[in-house]
């Protein structure tokens, strides 16, 4: 389901260590857009993301959504139930795959029964129906990271933040935790997704910004190259689509 | 070695012979420290939390401090239990000195800083991912927090065991602040020490050999549990 209403944030500024990071920043998604977001290390990327998803404070900030604007301390709350971080590396909690994908649905009020039920339809319906009762942490690392994003999938989340997701990943991986993430935004889930190969989700991303000196510019389009990289989003036609979806 | 061998037959039949007041002792040693780590662990647990996550001066020197409290030997936590509780001592009038009572504060006392300082060492190394997570999936922070501890359930557990070895197999401060009265605060250490006094040698190896094997099977039950397969949602 595609939510109506766009989520704008405005006037973020973070100092580390004295340092300021960015200063009046402003962002806004519109829903189901896919932006991919590029920089330098330590420009900043994640700790945007962190901020966006209400996990660490800014100096100073606000956010709109619904239709009225926020300070950003109002606006957490709503922030870390209806926008998912997932590290680049995503954390599993030490417990079966099912009861991974349930925990968040839990915290939403969901019976253990029906937290487990919607989980297993979900793995079922992503072909990982065969992971439900191994030990998250016994996954492989491309096997981590769909898991993780199914985890944030079912919770609907109007904004998903992917950090690097599939950096060191091999090519097969890389295309299955692809075509997960164009599910994802097929279902009007938002994304911001950093990356340090931005070109790598050309076929996905409608804007390609990216974080310099504190400041956020649109970047140069992303547009499928020939002779694209293997493994890139670029090669995700629906033939191939479905010839990774169904091995 | 002849010694030994006879200890530990000693021990065996002492086990199984059904002996009462060997087994009231090893109920008494048994009820009083786990009352006393069952009081000791959320303390620790609460003081080591906040210690590793937050922020604040003299917090480094406060946890040197507590490392140092672990090196404090028992028969000083006693003292100074005993002139608490004292007749007059500031706590003398509650009546508590040789009871099971004032030897559980002793072993409160002394397991505090052996918990505490496992248990930062714990959270301090602990992947924050775990918390930021359940926050990100919309935990909130009590249920964020409770699912941090869970993450590190074993270690914590670990920190339990050791600060359990700690008490149950200490005497000096049971001895001072328990005084040793037969059926009422008479633990496996004090009875330990009372026949070793007594000369009676291979008695006191029986019952160390005693503890120890009950300290075993405690163990092997925790670690049993560790093995179950971890189910939550």
């Amino acid at each position: 389901m595609i939510h109506p209403e766009p989520i704008e944030y405005g006037k973020l500024a973070k100092t580390i260590n004295r340092q300021p990071l960015f200063e009046n920043l402003h962002l806004n998604i519109d829903p189901g857009e896919c932006i991919v977001l590029s920089g330098d290390n330590g420009a900043g990327k994640t700790t945007l993301l962190r901020i966006l998803c209400g996990l660490l404070t800014p100096d100073a900030g606000d956010c709109r959504y619904n239709g009225s604007c926020y300070h950003w301390k109002r606006a957490r709350p709503w922030l870390l139930q209806n926008v998912v971080y997932l590290h680049q590396e995503p954390y599993l909690f030490d417990s079966r795959v099912l009861d991974n994908i349930a925990y968040g649905l839990r915290r939403r009020g969901h019976t253990i029964t029906q937290a487990r039920d919607i989980a297993a339809r979900a793995l079922n319906a992503t072909d990982l129906g065969h992971l439900q009762q191994r030990n998250a942490r016994q996954l492989s690392g491309g096997e981590k990271q769909r898991v993780a994003l199914l985890r944030a999938w079912v919770l609907s989340p109007r904004l998903l933040l992917l950090d690097e997701p599939i950096a060191s990943m091999d090519e097969r991986s890389r295309h299955r935790t692809l075509f997960l993430i164009r599910r994802l935004q097929q279902d009007g889930v938002s994304l911001i997704i950093t990356a340090h190969e931005p070109r790598l989700f050309a076929p996905l991303a409608e804007r390609h910004l990216r974080l310099k000196q504190g400041q956020l510019n649109p970047a140069q389009p992303l547009t499928p190259e020939t002779g694209a990289a293997p493994g890139s989003a670029f090669m995700l036609d629906e033939k191939y689509d479905e010839q990774w979806h169904l091995s | 070695m002849d010694q030994l061998s006879e200890a530990f037959i000693n021990a065996l039949y002492l086990l199984f012979s059904g002996d009462r007041e060997l087994w009231i002792i090893v109920a008494t040693s048994f009820s009083v420290s786990l009352r006393a780590i069952l009081v000791a662990t959320p303390i620790a647990i609460v003081i080591a939390f906040l210690l590793a996550m937050t922020r604040f001066p003299g917090q480094r020197s406060l946890v040197m401090i507590i490392h140092t409290l672990q090196a404090v030997p028992a028969v000083v936590v006693g003292l100074t239990v005993y002139i608490v509780l004292s007749r007059q001592g500031p706590l003398g009038d509650w009546r508590l000195l040789f009871t099971q009572t004032a030897m559980i504060v002793g072993q409160i006392l002394l397991c505090l800083p052996l918990l505490i300082s496992m248990a930062h060492a714990t959270f301090a190394g602990a992947d924050r991912r775990a918390w930021e997570t359940a926050r990100t999936l919309g935990a909130n922070r009590v249920q964020a927090t409770l699912t941090f501890f869970y993450e590190l359930r074993f270690a914590l557990l670990a920190a339990i065991i050791a600060g359990f070895g700690r008490i149950i197999a200490e005497v000096g401060s049971s001895i001072m602040v328990g005084g040793n009265i037969l059926h009422h605060t008479r633990n496996i250490p004090t009875a330990i020490a009372l026949e070793t006094a007594k000369g009676e040698y291979a008695q006191g190896l029986a019952l160390g050999i005693v503890l120890l094997l009950l300290a075993f099977g405690l163990n092997a039950l925790l670690h049993l549990s560790q093995q179950q397969r971890p189910v939550y949602a």
